[in-house]
């Protein structure tokens, strides 16, 4: 079979696996439901992926489901933003961040051990930033000492995604305050359930309690549960951070133009079908959400063809991070003062229609995952070679 | 298949980044030998048969050096040419023009009346190097035809632009009758052509906009790097870097969707009208940012920036106002979620 009749024919496979396994009318479930309901939610829906084998395709093809080609969990994805199936997050942490730590940097003991697991539906999260560790995130704080064979970690972690759900957790921690601050970094898998362990999920603007507050007081964490060697935990949180490389964003983009439909029904709801500066506008959004659906794809076309120069991810996700910014802004103006009445929060998506929540949510996009500030750094250093500024200020 | 990633590269090795504004006759010259105008021809008719994504990677590369050649209008009428159904000796005007015989066109709406006998008299607003041309192509309802510039009643007015990388002139024909042989079509062909020739126009102007954006945005950079105050490269402050970077990310996002319309042969003309509007748009921003990122000496007319300016500015107005193809995008989504 040809490459594109293979491509054509996967696509039919899955629109088909979705009609009949996708959740239907999920929204109208989700709307309303705890945030603890739309975790089991998500653990189902991902289950469901798992058995029809679409839960993983980034993993090798020893697993089921896994060794697809970059082209071929493109279609995946691209289906799975079509059927407006609700987003998986509570496993992403898991399958990217998780998985790609343990099979670039993990020993054969710890995949054999974690990997089945994740599958099984083991969820994991992110124990990186820190009260005062954020975009410098070398700088972190949250202390390990090694005593015989277990780490002994006391610190605080702070914006953990979903932690309250988690049983893994990936940590970094201090292990050595001396040198550059990069270098005295271990990478840790911390069992969540161990003694010392404090979660407290934050309430959030949108009234949501997504990330959480940890606070760790002696726990201790077997030596064996180390990635990589003492020290050399920076290296190894590269690969975490770096795992997933453009698809969910092209996944986003492409629901986001799905998503115009809403500003579209907001339009005819107002009676706005033939406002000039609102059609205006309307289209200025268009032109920009089919330019970050543009932009995305090629990222991963050039990836496919095993191009990716630096900075290319930076400009794909401010891209995208300023035009959700748009068009909940655009939704917003359009609904007046019925969006500022406040309405119950769907999960599982970033376009609900509920538009003062997606407009805060669209933060996530902005701050997390290395923010707009710092892409545009990225940008202008690496990518247009503007001059760094000379380190080692001192207040 | 030619690629154009080759065809990108003849273009710039033709026209090197560092020589902006190329002496206009050389530069056409230079482009009929390159065999740009036999792209949009038919293999058929002798031409190199390639769609309109090469056309615009090479007015991209044009718009980069801020070519004053008239490319976008030639690629447009030669591809005219190529799809005349009534022209007599088809062949012979193809040949002539792929050769480097240039035939015009006017970018901006005409006034046009087609009387009993085939009596023409248009107005025949902004037609680029009308100096330089043999004929000007008049498209109006239904009717697509050839016109001798050098006919008694037809007057060419040199405007005086502030845009001097662009010679545009004002046509006027004045009870014209036009030969049978100079129709290119009629009727429904005709309208076709034209319609064609209007998308084709205004993804010209993107393609060249986002070139000019490139180049203006790399000429700025480049400036901040070496111009030194308060004893460090003004590259070095971050203000000035995020300026630069977000103008970086949002050209980023206009050059993907110009490429993927080139690209895709269902793109409508609204689809090219989008693309076109984050081109000129991120032309204008960066061209704007130029002169004020370069400061005093960006005023001067020795300097370039205010070049990249003033085609941005002009690029704005060509190939149909950006508030109209907003609008029209609005429309047109409007309608696709009907229900
Ligand atoms: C929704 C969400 C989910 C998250 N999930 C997780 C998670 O699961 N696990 C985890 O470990 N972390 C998570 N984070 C944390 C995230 O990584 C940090 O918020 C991010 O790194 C920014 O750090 P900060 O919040 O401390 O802001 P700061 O770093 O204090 O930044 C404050 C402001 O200063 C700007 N700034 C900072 N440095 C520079 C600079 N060099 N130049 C210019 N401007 C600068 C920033 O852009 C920002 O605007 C999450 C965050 C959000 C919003």
């Amino acid at each position: 079979m040809s490459d594109d009749a293979h491509l054509i024919s996967l696509r039919d496979e899955v629109r088909t696996w979705l009609e009949a396994n996708a959740p239907k009318g999920w929204r109208d479930a989700y709307a309303g439901m705890t945030h603890a309901e739309f975790a089991q939610a998500q653990r189902d829906w991902f289950q469901t992926l798992v058995r029809g084998g679409y839960a993983i395709p980034h993993w090798p093809k020893e697993w089921p489901g896994g060794g697809r080609s970059l082209a071929e969990q493109k279609v995946i994805y691209e289906e799975l933003a079509q059927a407006d199936c609700p987003r998986l997050l509570l496993s992403f942490v898991s399958t990217y961040h998780a998985a790609s730590t343990l099979m670039e940097c993990g020993n054969d003991t710890q995949k054999a051990r974690y990997l089945p697991r994740i599958l099984e539906g083991e969820t994991w999260c992110q124990g990186f930033s820190e009260p005062g560790a954020g975009s410098d995130l070398a700088s972190l704080k949250c202390k390990a000492e090694r005593r015989g064979d277990v780490y002994v970690i006391n610190g605080q972690k702070v914006w953990s995604t979903m932690a309250q759900y988690a049983d893994k957790c990936l940590l970094l921690v201090r292990t050595n305050s001396e040198g550059a601050k990069q270098a005295g970094i271990t990478f840790l898998l911390m069992d969540m359930k161990a003694k010392g362990v404090t979660v407290k999920p934050i309430n959030q603007i949108q009234g949501d309690q997504e990330f959480c507050e940890m606070f760790l007081d002696d726990v201790e964490v077997p030596v064996e549960e180390r990635v990589g060697e003492e020290n050399a935990g920076w290296a190894v949180a590269q690969a975490t951070l770096s795992s997933e490389r453009g698809l969910t964003l092209m996944e986003l983009s492409y629901r986001m133009r799905g998503a115009l439909r809403r500003v579209a029904g907001l339009i005819r709801q107002h009676g706005r079908e033939n406002d000039q500066g609102i059609l205006r506008d309307f289209g200025q959004l268009v032109a920009r959400v089919d330019s970050a659906c543009a932009i995305a794809d090629q990222f991963l076309l050039n990836r496919m063809n095993g191009i990716e120069r630096v900075g290319d991810a930076s400009v794909v996700k401010n891209t995208y991070s300023r035009v959700l910014r748009e068009y909940s802004l655009l939704g917003l103006r359009l609904g007046g003062l019925e969006e500022q009445t406040r309405h119950a929060i769907t999960y599982g998506d970033l376009n609900t229609g509920n538009w003062m929540a997606d407009f805060m949510n669209s933060y996530a996009w902005t701050i997390a995952g290395g923010s707009e500030e710092v892409q545009r750094n990225i940008v202008a250093e690496r990518m247009l070679e503007m001059q760094r500024e000379p380190k080692g200020w001192a207040a | 298949m030619i690629e154009l990633s080759e065809l990108q590269d003849a273009a710039s090795k033709a026209f090197p980044a560092d020589q902006l504004r190329p002496e206009r006759d050389a530069a056409w010259q230079l482009a009929a030998e390159m065999g740009w105008l036999m792209m949009p021809v038919s293999e058929e008719a002798g031409g190199l048969g390639l769609g309109r994504d090469a056309s615009a990677t090479v007015l991209c590369e044009m718009g980069r050096v801020l070519g004053t050649a008239p490319l976008i209008s030639a690629l447009l009428t030669v591809q005219a040419l190529g799809e005349a159904s009534e022209l007599t000796d088809q062949q012979g005007w193809i040949e002539r023009a792929c050769a480097g015989e240039y035939i015009a066109m006017n970018l901006d709406r005409a006034t046009i009346s087609l009387g009993a006998g085939d009596v023409l008299d248009a107005t025949l607003p902004a037609v680029p190097d009308a100096d330089m041309a043999s004929h000007t192509l008049v498209f109006g309802p239904e009717f697509c035809a050839l016109v001798p510039l050098d006919a008694p009643g037809v007057t060419v007015t040199e405007r005086h632009m502030w845009d001097e990388s662009r010679r545009l002139f004002d046509v006027t024909v004045a009870d014209h009758t036009i030969e049978p042989g100079m129709f290119l079509a009629k009727g429904a062909a005709a309208t076709a052509i034209g319609d064609a020739l209007r998308t084709g126009l205004v993804l010209a102007v993107a393609a060249d906009s986002l070139g000019g954006a490139a180049a203006c945005l790399s000429m700025t950079v480049e400036y901040l790097k070496t111009r030194r105050q308060f004893d460090r490269p003004l590259a070095m402050f971050q203000a000035l870097k995020h300026r630069c970077a977000d103008l970086k990310i949002e050209l980023g996002a206009a050059e993907a969707l110009l490429w993927a319309r080139a690209g895709d042969e269902a793109a409508t003309t609204t689809d090219i009208g989008s693309a076109k509007v984050l081109a000129c748009d991120i032309f204008r921003k960066i061209a704007e940012e130029a002169i004020q990122l370069h400061g005093g000496i960006g005023l001067t007319d020795e300097h370039m920036c205010h070049l990249f300016m003033k085609r941005a500015m002009l690029n704005l107005q060509l190939g149909g106002d950006l508030d109209v193809w907003r609008e029209r995008a609005g429309r047109q989504v409007l309608a696709s979620f009907a229900d």
